[in-house]
């Protein structure tokens, strides 16, 4: 098992390696550079020119890329062109708040998901399964972000509930995390009913219930259990999800993420903060992955890794 | 299963409650109620806190620092720091006298010394500041005294007093750099303005606190002492809609650059009332005048005349602008020409099919029609190339992205072109015609030895009115060659609520000095 966990973080460095090299190339032969921004758009070709020096974008693509590299591999991610901040620490600025939305997000799908999907698994072809499964049609259908946009209208601009935009209290993460949510326990109950109506038809379900346990213990504890194992890979390549979708939330309520640091970053040219955001993202997608793997494992006694 | 699920779904609040901790989500608030706090609304942040090393200012320096010259509301040039000024008769030697008694926030004595390191440190290559060529005129500053300032320049350049009263020419104390180290322009910034810098969360807000010993406002400003209101909260938040939607139910008291979409809507709300006045901007439909066909001046007029700015105002602006006549925005009222009008070229499209079937186009051309990909933009194209059509001109609109923008502009690549100047003053016309601009910023690709010794002649005449008077001569000939269809001047809108009293609009900034001042609620 921790032979397997370490195999697979041995494997990030090519992956995370080859992300580097085609966002690097990317911004390198895209058009546009971080100069303009710096220099405003009334510059003369001569202070221009100065300022590339500065920061050696003069230089050719694979010396500033080896460099680049070089600093990445002793542990330095470079130093943001625009804001001459340490791009780590930028990261680490941004990066929670959006963890934060993220989790909060997964708690809510949590607890909507798997009722819903358990009650219409066991109700199935109901009224109450019906309107379970068409509420989450619904909600697979809509986007985040307009998801967001309605609740921020409904609660925040009509009903005046919830703070419009910003960041700083429990009460400005509510909305978002409920937009990350929602969306997200649509696709998931809809995993946890079919998952419950395949483990409903297995043979240990039928010996549980034979044995005459009440329906409530037959359901939680031995048929839950088994069809929880395919939602937890699912949640676990949600995560990237989830940050993607955070950037559009992140402009919507103004929150200071690390998506918006993408956005505003890519926009601006700022090749080092992309870079490094990229690299940190990149990586916690693949641990989260990993650990749903280790997830797996605990849960399913069947799954051994080798 | 039910255990392992409260196991899941407390860690999960754990992990909230955790990063709250490390985000600082659970600090101060930024405010006490008896406090009385302005909050304005902005689309972006500036990347730093620094007039001196970036051209992208935040509105928070403009309360941090103040400049040697200030700008009053008809756009006057005022004492500031200098009490006063004289020049020599050759218009080469400048003398500042300054204020007594003005503090830096820091507590050190404002002297000359701040004002020679803040000019030399921006006019020093290894600076890289983008604001070094305004100052190129400026050939050393030196020291008389304390409270004595002489500016010596290369020519005669009237217009030191506008690159002096600019936000880029906020006073920093001398040695700011070697003091405060990295942290100067992200933690740290001093100046000696009526407001201090409280807190700055790039990207999303900036908190200023009320200097409590300022008593040096300019004499134009009917209070000098300190602000009345406490606190200013900067707050940035990108998207358009929410930005309305915080400024209708008071989450800001302020939002400036309001989409003319939203005129109707917010003059319509009871709480809110909304400035119009003309901006020192202008939008304009250029060529690279170095192709053909728009090397040829019949074409360049046949385009002039081909547009209908009226509509366009209607379709784009919802009728919120002016239509744009000359190179230069009318409220610069000492340089403008004031007979633009008659000298432009009006609405006939009948006249320029005529037009291009001298210049040897009787069934028009093709080209492509580029512009950034703004909203706003976007449209303009799309008005823009239905009513070349009428004459004959098909054109194919390709959208960039900013940076991608400017980029292909340099390469050269465009024919023809939609672009917006921001810029409050003539000064504008030598960054895009002179020659030297070539190929950047000088996008037009216009090299003309005529248009060269004009601009030059009157940037360095060695008075403000002589100048003026000659950069008029300067815009009667651009229309003349037609080297733009100047098509808008856009409306500067800034809504303000009601608990905002006895605001007064001014061209430039917000005069949050001047008796203004906010109900606490």
């Amino acid at each position: 098992m921790l032979k397997y966990i370490v195999k697979r973080i041995v494997l990030m460095i090519p992956v995370v390696t080859v992300m580097t090299l085609i966002v690097f190339s990317i911004f390198y032969f895209a058009p546009g550079d971080p100069v303009s921004r710096i220099a405003g758009p009334n510059v003369t070709p001569e202070v221009y020119e100065s300022i590339r020096r500065k920061y050696g974008l003069d230089q050719p693509f694979i010396i500033q890329y080896l460099r680049f590299m070089k600093s990445v591999i002793e542990g330095d991610l470079g130093v943001s062109i625009l804001q001459e901040r340490p791009v780590i620490e930028m990261i680490k600025e941004r990066l929670p708040v959006t963890l934060e939305i993220g989790l909060l997000g997964f708690l809510i799908t949590f607890l909507i998901a798997i009722p819903a999907g358990v009650i219409a698994a066991v109700k199935k072809n109901t009224m109450v399964d019906y309107l379970c499964m068409s509420g989450t049609l619904l909600g697979t259908a809509i986007p985040t972000f307009w998801l967001g946009m309605l609740l921020m209208y409904f609660f925040a601009y009509k009903l005046r509930w919830f703070p419009i935009s910003g960041y700083g209290t429990i009460r400005h993460l509510i909305l978002p995390s409920f937009a990350i949510g929602l969306t997200n326990a649509a696709i998931t109950a809809r995993m946890v009913r079919s998952s419950m109506l395949e483990v409903l038809k297995q043979d240990y379900v039928r010996t549980a219930r034979s044995k005459g346990l009440l329906e409530k213990v037959v359901i939680y504890r031995h048929a839950l259990k088994n069809a929880l194992i395919p939602v937890i890979t699912l949640m676990g390549l949600r995560l990237g999800w989830i940050i993607g979708g955070s950037v559009a939330l992140e402009i919507i309520f103004s929150i200071p993420g690390i998506g918006r640091l993408m956005v505003d970053s890519i926009l601006a040219r700022d090749y080092p903060v992309v870079q490094g955001s990229m690299i940190v993202l990149t990586s916690s997608i693949i641990l989260a992955n990993i650990l749903a793997d280790i997830l797996y494992a605990i849960v399913d006694p069947r799954i051994r890794y080798s | 299963m039910k255990k392992a699920l409260r196991k899941i779904v407390a860690l999960l609040l754990l992990g909230v409650f955790l990063l709250s901790a490390v985000a600082g989500c659970s600090k101060k608030a930024d405010t006490k109620a008896s406090e009385k706090v302005l909050v304005i609304g902005f689309d972006r942040d500036a990347e730093l806190l620094d007039t001196i090393k970036t051209a992208w200012y935040s509105d928070a320096l403009i309360y941090i620092h103040d400049r040697l010259v200030s700008r009053d509301y008809e756009f006057g040039y005022r004492p500031g720091l200098a009490e006063r000024w004289e020049v020599s008769e050759d218009g080469l030697v400048w003398t500042f006298y300054l204020r007594k008694g003005v503090k830096f926030h820091d507590g050190s004595d404002f002297t000359a010394h701040d004002v020679k390191w803040t000019i030399d440190t921006i006019k020093d290559p290894a600076t890289g500041s983008p604001f070094r060529a305004d100052l190129e005129a400026i050939k050393e500053v030196e020291v008389v005294d304390d409270h004595t300032v002489r500016i010596i320049l290369n020519y005669p350049f009237p217009n030191l007093l506008f690159n002096l009263s600019n936000t880029a020419a906020g006073i920093h104390p001398a040695n700011a750099y070697e003091k405060y180290g990295d942290d100067y322009g992200k933690k740290i910034v001093i100046g000696t303005g009526p407001y201090k810098l409280e807190e700055w969360i790039p990207g999303d807000r900036t908190v200023l606190v009320k200097n409590e010993d300022y008593n040096w406002g300019p004499e134009w400003m009917s209070n000098r002492g300190p602000a009345l209101i406490d606190k200013i909260i900067l707050k940035v938040i990108p998207d358009e809609s929410s930005r309305i939607m915080e400024l209708e139910t008071g989450g800001i008291h302020i939002l400036r650059n309001v989409p003319e979409t939203y005129v109707e809507k917010l003059e319509k709300n009871p709480d809110i009332t909304v400035y119009k006045e003309p901006a020192t901007k202008l939008g304009y439909l250029a060529y690279a005048t170095d192709k053909e066909p728009f090397n040829d001046v019949r074409v360049r007029r046949a385009i002039n005349h081909a547009l209908n700015r009226e509509e366009i105002i209607q379709f784009v602006f919802r009728g919120i602008g002016e239509v744009a006549y000359g190179y230069l925005p009318p409220a610069l009222k000492d340089e403008y020409l004031e007979e633009s009008r008659e000298l432009a070229y009006e609405y006939n499209p009948e006249k320029a099919r005529q037009l291009l079937a001298e210049a040897g186009y009787p069934n028009g051309f093709k080209a492509t029609l580029s512009a950034d990909n703004s909203s706003k933009s976007s449209k303009l194209a799309e008005i823009i190339q239905r009513q070349l059509k009428e004459v004959g001109i098909e054109t194919k609109i390709q959208l960039y992205d900013s940076a991608s923008y400017t980029d292909m502009l340099k390469e050269g690549k465009q024919e023809l072109f939609i672009r917006e100047y921001s810029w409050p003053n003539a000064d504008i016309l030598d960054w895009f015609l002179l020659s030297e601009r070539f190929p950047y910023p000088n996008h037009s690709r216009w090299r003309d030895p005529k248009t060269d010794e004009l601009i030059m002649y009157a940037a360095r005449r060695p008075t403000w009115a002589e100048r003026a008077e000659a950069y008029k001569e300067v815009q009667r000939y651009l229309i003349e060659q037609a080297v733009w269809a100047p098509i808008y001047v856009p409306m500067q809108i800034i809504a303000v609520r009601k608990e905002v009293k006895n605001f007064k609009y001014h061209p430039w900034m917000l005069q949050y000095n001047d008796g203004f001042d906010i109900e606490v609620e």
